[in-house]
């Protein structure tokens, strides 16, 4: 047999690696960490959110994530108890049953009522917070901001103590998705108490694309809105854009240990399309 | 040299543009004016029109916003006097009924699109798609329809359902907190009207600025809207019957009329400022309630204006003199467009975010109405394409 070229050896050893690499969890995976998934705009109750759902439960062998945040539209279309069962509990029927928690926000297209179902765990309020060891998760209504809302995470925000601020809401503050983009007028609102207080990151869905959005006023963004509806090719990328893919559904995975939040974002297909570590800032930019 | 009454080009041009300046102020144009520079601001640069309105939008919507509604509620008290415009009651019954039909038209075509699209939540915006911006009408109906029954019938079916609106919108003001006493307040604010009046006060100031005030606070106490706050106190002003010139500037020929027309041009910075503040909405923002609104206006309120009036004509009601079938298609859609009203109910009841954003696009939208009418008078020969 002739010995193939030592050079071609080399090269497909070396792309085997970075093929590798790619797919090896970004995640470290620590034993004392918090970990989380991220999904949103997930309810059409179709085949693609049934994949991602498979996804998950697949990816929680290696990565036992304790729970996941739903960033709005958790539910299309009608909203009986039906529906319910289509387009939430059979797609994630695999993590419900392990004892997975989700906290959901409201999209435009849920129901105001939704907020009392169970699998939610909204307590019956439009707007919320909890706490899960180090990360006190601020929980929106962006449908609309009004001055008992604002009262009410401008008191949440100056109260905590956790080292981690994490705020999330469906409509987002920074995004390059074509259909709607950044919501301007609610960033005019909420930025200045997000700096404030020092808030960490920020989730949000609507544009049904996944974008990472480089750090605005010093607060990371995701667009996370592609975990069942999709608009492929809708991203318009910007200065502003550190990582964008719309060419398949998409859930991310987090991490939180210490000062650190490692994420990964998966498509529908288990490709890693974006991964990375966030460091907190240790102090509010500004009071 | 030049003789002192020459007409140069430079008198010419100022003499233009000063009737330029008159009719924009005269014609309410200044409304429209701002809500253009708005839509362009805030499309262009969104952050910087958003803190802007933001900045500003308490002092005009809450505050400015009293003295228009006021100037609008003296007008229209002013018509409904003896000798007034609107004054006969027979006037009424019909216009009564054409509202309660728009109004129904509208709200049921608003709500059922919404529940079309699944989304019951933007059930409690229904008031916004019954406004009339009853100035547009009123100038529309006055273009193409003057002289003939068709201004005091559009008038008086706007006024029904704008005042039906306010009824509706004003305990759903947005407020952070409600206070104690205001109820007492107001009481106490309608007596001091009361008293001025009886002695014969024949100046606006001691009204509005003594019991104006009262009422003002009493109304945002009580989580009411306090734009509305000076309205109750319209009857006990000073005043004088209005001819069917309704939103005209009043000849400035004695001291109510002087304070009148004082209040007129006061007014008009406000309402630009009200539009400046309220109609920046970055475009691409449509979504559901942009539709519903829209739908509700150009569809379901003349539909249901029609309707109405049919049955009210087969219930033995009459038609105002010249009205027939055609013109009153045209006054069906003259009153379509809630514009300004619907703007105002907006704002005031639906708190920042996508879906105030995505009505007040349809609101905007529905401005188009005036030229469905346009339309409509022309291909029905009704008014001033009769031949």
């Amino acid at each position: 047999m002739r010995r193939l070229p030592s050079v071609v050896v080399l090269l497909v050893v070396v792309a085997a690696s970075l093929l590798a690499a790619q797919q090896a969890a970004p995640l470290p995976t620590r034993p004392e960490s918090l970990k989380f998934a991220v999904i949103g705009d997930t309810g059409t109750g179709a085949p693609p959110q049934f994949d991602v759902g498979s996804r998950m439960a697949e990816a929680r062998r290696t990565f036992p994530f304790e729970m996941v945040i739903m960033l709005g539209d958790n539910i299309y279309g009608s909203q009986t108890p039906q529906d319910f069962v289509m387009k939430f509990q059979r797609p994630y029927a695999p993590l419900l049953t392990a004892g997975v928690v989700f906290y959901a926000t409201l999209g435009n297209h849920d129901a105001p009522a939704n907020r009392f179902y169970p699998g939610f765990n909204m307590g019956g309020h439009r707007y919320y917070t909890y706490t899960r060891k180090d990360v006190q998760f601020f929980v929106l209504d962006s449908n609309a901001m009004d001055p008992q809302q604002l009262a009410w995470l401008d008191n949440a925000l100056k109260q905590s103590i956790t080292p981690w601020k994490i705020c999330y809401f469906h409509h987002p503050l920074y995004s390059n998705g074509g259909r709607h983009g950044s919501e301007v007028e609610l960033r005019v609102v909420l930025e200045p108490l997000f700096v404030k207080y020092g808030v960490s990151v920020v989730y949000s869905g609507h544009d049904h694309i996944y974008e990472r959005i480089k750090p605005q006023k010093g607060i990371p963004y995701f667009v996370n809105g592609s975990s069942g509806a999709l608009r492929a090719g809708d991203t318009r990328p910007s200065a502003m854009t550190a990582a964008y893919f719309d060419r398949d559904q998409v859930f991310s995975l987090a991490e939180i240990d210490g000062d650190d939040l490692f994420f990964q974002a998966i498509s529908r297909t288990g490709r890693t399309v974006d991964s990375g570590v966030i460091h907190r800032q240790t102090a509010p930019q500004t009071r | 040299m030049t003789h002192p009454h020459a007409t140069t080009p430079s008198h010419v041009a100022h003499g233009q543009s000063y009737r330029a300046v008159r009719l924009t102020v005269r014609r309410y144009l200044l409304m429209p004016i701002g809500a253009l520079i708005a839509l362009i601001w805030a499309n262009t640069a969104p952050e910087s029109y958003f803190r802007f309105a933001h900045g500003l939008s308490f002092f005009v919507n809450e505050i400015a916003m009293a003295f228009v509604f006021a100037l609008l509620g003296q007008e229209v008290f002013e018509a409904t006097m003896p000798g007034g415009a609107l004054h006969s009651w027979r006037k009424w019954t019909l216009p009564l009924v054409a509202a309660a039909g728009g109004i129904a038209g509208s709200a049921a075509t608003y709500l059922g699109y919404i529940q079309s699209q699944y989304q019951p939540g933007l059930a409690s915006g229904w008031p916004i798609a019954t406004a009339v911006d009853v100035v547009l009408a009123f100038y529309l109906l006055r273009a193409f329809m003057p002289g003939s029954g068709a201004l005091p019938f559009a008038l008086l079916l706007a006024i029904v359902t704008n005042i039906f609106g306010m009824v509706v919108v004003a305990p759903q003001y947005l407020v952070l907190e409600t206070r104690m006493g205001g109820v007492a307040l107001a009481i106490g604010a309608l007596f001091a009207a009361w008293f001025l009046r009886i002695r014969k006060v024949h100046t606006f100031w001691p009204y509005l600025l003594i019991c104006g005030t009262a009422m003002w606070v009493a109304f945002y106490w009580e989580g009411w809207h306090p734009a509305f706050a000076l309205v109750p106190l319209v009857p006990f002003l000073p005043h004088e019957a209005r001819t069917l010139d309704v939103f005209a500037d009043p000849r400035d020929d004695d001291a109510v009329h002087h304070e009148e027309h004082e209040w007129h041009l006061a007014v008009q910075p406000i309402v630009f400022l009200f539009a400046l503040v309220n109609a920046g909405v970055i475009l691409r923002a449509y979504d559901t309630p942009t539709w519903g609104v829209l739908l509700a206006s150009l569809v379901g309120r003349p539909l249901g204006v029609l309707m109405a009036v049919g049955l009210g004509v087969a219930a033995g009601l009459h038609l105002p003199r010249r009205i027939g079938w055609r013109e009153l298609i045209v006054i069906a859609f003259a009153t379509a467009s809630g514009f300004s009203i619907a703007l105002f109910f907006a704002a005031g009841m639906i708190a920042t975010g996508p879906v105030l954003a995505a009505a007040k696009i349809g609101v905007i939208a529905s401005a188009c109405g005036a030229l469905v009418a346009l339309a409509a008078a022309a291909a029905l020969k009704v008014g001033r394409f009769a031949s």
